[in-house]
């Protein structure tokens, strides 16, 4: 009896290590064969190494700043920077920067703010590229060569260059202290154009367009019901490019607004460490270590939701080859 | 339904590339007209014109009796067949063959009757719900001819649309098509590179070079009464072998020199060709077929007479079970070779010399690589070709380079079509 249960036992154990082995087996299929393709071990090994520093390099300040956002204001200052320190404070923090802690009570003011220029602006330079990118990739019009080198030479102006006469040109048509002033420059980007239109020659066929040309569809809909649906992975990368860049840029609404209630959060922020260093006054140096996580953290709420849609081979199967 | 015809059509690209020069052709209600040429030579963009993709430069494009020149693809009523089938990849099986109901504002139930109906008619009725990825090649072109057939359309238009298919189910969905076709009775244009997709499928086949119209003809008659040299080197496989020679008169007969030898001109031949004897003692060029290049069976079978035979040196010998394709060199220059290299099956034939003729003999031929061969003439069959224009020297019929209602409408399907 207990000789049957035993060798059964050994099968099922047998049995597990061998669906154990073919699932590392299938695993290892999916892996790129580096031998395959004549890359050393030693090769790959450096440059996993490489990644693996930058990966470090690029999570310190984020490790950083999760741990100081649980500190007080004395503790913060004392204490080893990479490890807890009691009290925990990270609640306390957390209401006091959307409490009217230093006067102005702004926080929450620029986090909508924030929110405002990077969702109208983002959303609205990824609409435009894609209705760019699909027309220089799909449509041969008189000029259209010349125009897109045109927009990808707006690459190589830095916006610093244009600072002083887009300053000089707000104060005209009164976008000073405006949310337009912010909103519309944001909504141009050459570099959502490119790749937009790069995508597109590769994603949207023009075999695609002509099938459905044929079948009766017009420019319209064969736009919004088939170019757009195979266009959605590269939306979705050119929209969190663009969202990015509106939420981190600090540089135009700092030479455009000057009301404290204008403010994104990089400049606000800007404010905060500004004044905590002329006045001393620690009290705000928590507000901003834990400032810097809640920014920190719709970007990744939005790179962990659209990471999803990020699913290549939407093409497979529509073409031969 | 609907009679297609082009007109005098011309296409000259932005940068002054001549795609298409005056060209005619007519497809009748209910044909299947296979317009075959080497790749670059205008076919693709005869049917984009007719389709509305390209714009006609000029000359006129009638559908039944309207003409549609500056007509949207929407109002002209075909359908298309691409060659990468063009599925849109996002939408399900149903969806795609849909597609174009729904563009016409077709209701939802109406619609999915004919999806059904196309769908039963190409057996895709299991795979409905499925996204093109999930579907094999043979389906994935299926799901292609749905979308083109669900509309019934005046037209079909089909791009080459069985040449990413291996070669077995290529086969199959030749006669596939080819049923559909039948079975709705649409004109069809139907443009290949491939002869044998051409003399298989076509009620008529069209033959075009460099944008310009050579012959259209029913497979046979172009098979057997090219009209030129590129027509006679294009179609068949393997290529006819063409071969510099002269016609020399010997009493009230002729005799063809080809290098130091020569063949005796019957006159069941001279009858054919009354023009033949008008060319004596001038160069001109002799297309022999494969087929007609023979080997007796066995060596107790008698030797061919001498003046309706050929002595050649045997360079390879190819073994395809059913027959021999034996390759030979003779001491005179070949003709032609630049078309023939332009044919993608002659290409498949590899490693076979180049400058070697073809013959096409019955497997168990005595016939060794190496050795000097006496190979009989089928002399009656002889084509001949003016070197200078090219064309086919007459055989007292009209060389119909339009295909017009002279040349009769469909021949008798072949029987092992049927499936």
């Amino acid at each position: 009896m207990s000789a049957l249960s035993e060798s059964s036992g050994a099968r099922w154990a047998a049995d597990r290590r061998r669906r154990r082995r073919a699932r590392r087996l299938e695993e290892q299929e999916e892996l790129v064969p580096l031998r395959l393709f004549g890359l050393g071990r030693g090769t790959a090994a450096l440059i996993t190494l490489a990644c693996a520093v930058f990966a470090v390099f690029t999570l310190i300040p984020i490790v950083w700043v999760l741990f100081n956002s649980t500190k007080g204001q004395t503790s913060l200052l004392s204490s080893f920077g990479f490890w807890f320190a009691g009290p925990f404070k990270f609640f306390d923090n957390f209401s006091s920067l959307f409490q009217n802690v230093d006067g102005d009570g702004v926080y929450f003011q620029w986090f909508v703010n924030t929110l405002l220029y990077a969702v109208v602006g983002g959303v609205g330079a990824t609409i435009l590229s894609t209705l760019a990118g699909y027309g220089f990739a799909r449509f041969a019009f008189r000029g259209s060569r010349g125009l897109f080198v045109f927009v990808l030479s707006a690459l190589l102006v830095p916006v610093t260059a244009i600072s002083y006469p887009l300053f000089l040109v707000y104060a005209h048509v009164g976008l000073i202290n405006s949310a337009w002033g912010m909103i519309l420059p944001s909504m141009v980007a050459p570099v959502g154009v490119y790749l937009m239109k790069t995508f597109i020659e590769a994603a949207v066929p023009q075999e695609l367009i002509d099938a459905a040309r044929v079948d009766g569809a017009g420019e319209f809909r064969i736009f919004r019901r088939l170019a757009l649906p195979l266009m959605a992975p590269a939306f979705m990368t050119v929209l969190l490019i663009n969202v990015v860049a509106v939420w981190n840029n600090y540089f135009l609404p700092f030479i455009i607004f000057s009301e404290n209630s204008r403010f994104p959060l990089t400049v606000g922020m800007g404010v905060w460490a500004s004044r905590a260093q002329a006045s001393g006054d620690t009290r705000i140096f928590p507000l901003i270590v834990i400032g810097g996580l809640v920014t920190m953290v719709p970007l990744i709420l939005l790179f962990w939701l659209i990471q999803k849609k990020w699913s290549g081979g939407l093409l497979v199967g529509g073409l031969a080859n | 339904m609907a009679t297609l015809s082009l007109q005098h059509f011309s296409k000259t690209y932005a940068n002054g590339v001549r795609a298409l020069r005056d060209f005619n052709l007519e497809v009748r209600d209910g044909e299947f007209l296979v317009l075959v040429g080497p790749s670059g030579c205008g076919k693709t963009t005869a049917l984009r014109m007719v389709a509305g993709l390209e714009e006609i430069t000029d000359g006129t494009l009638r559908i039944g009796d309207r003409v549609v020149n500056d007509v949207s693809p929407l109002e002209r009523d075909v359908a298309m067949v691409f060659q990468n089938y063009a599925l849109y990849p996002h939408l399900s099986v149903s969806e795609n063959i849909g597609f174009s109901l729904e563009m016409r504002g077709v209701s939802k139930r109406d619609r999915e009757e004919k999806v059904r109906e196309a769908a039963a008619m190409l057996g895709l009725d299991q795979v409905l719900k499925r996204k093109p990825r999930h579907l094999s090649g043979g389906q994935r072109q299926r799901v292609a001819m749905g979308r083109a057939i669900v509309r019934r359309p005046a037209v079909f238009l089909m791009d080459e649309p069985l040449s990413n298919l291996d070669a077995k189910l290529r086969v199959q969905m030749r006669a596939e098509v080819m049923r559909v076709q039948r079975r709705l009775g649409v004109a069809t244009l139907y443009v290949t590179h491939d002869q044998t997709e051409a003399m298989t499928m076509g009620d008529r086949v069209a033959v075009m070079r460099d944008g310009v119209m050579q012959q259209v003809a029913r497979p046979q008659e172009l098979y057997d009464h090219p009209a030129n040299i590129f027509v006679a080197s294009f179609m068949g496989s393997p290529a006819m072998n063409l071969y510099e020679t002269t016609i020399t008169g010997r009493g009230d007969g002729l005799e063809m020199r080809l290098g130091s030898q020569t063949v005796t001109l019957p006159a069941e031949l001279l009858k054919r060709l009354p023009d033949l004897p008008s060319y004596r003692d001038r160069p001109l060029v002799v297309g022999i077929r494969p087929e007609h290049l023979m080997l007796p069976g066995d060596e107790s079978a008698p030797q061919p007479a001498a003046g309706a035979s050929l002595d050649a040196d045997v360079e390879l010998v190819e073994a395809l079970g059913n027959e021999l394709f034996v390759h030979f060199t003779l001491d005179v220059p070949r003709v032609g070779e630049q078309e023939r290299a332009l044919s993608a099956d002659d290409i498949a034939a590899g490693d076979a010399p180049v400058d070697a003729g073809v013959a096409r003999v019955q497997p168990r031929a005595p016939v060794e690589a190496g050795q000097r061969t006496r190979f009989a003439l089928d002399v009656p069959w002889l084509q001949f070709f003016d070197p200078d224009s090219g064309t086919a020297i007459g055989d007292g019929r009209p060389v119909r380079q339009m295909g017009g209602p002279e040349s009769e409408l469909r021949p008798e399907p072949p029987p092992m079509l049927a499936v």
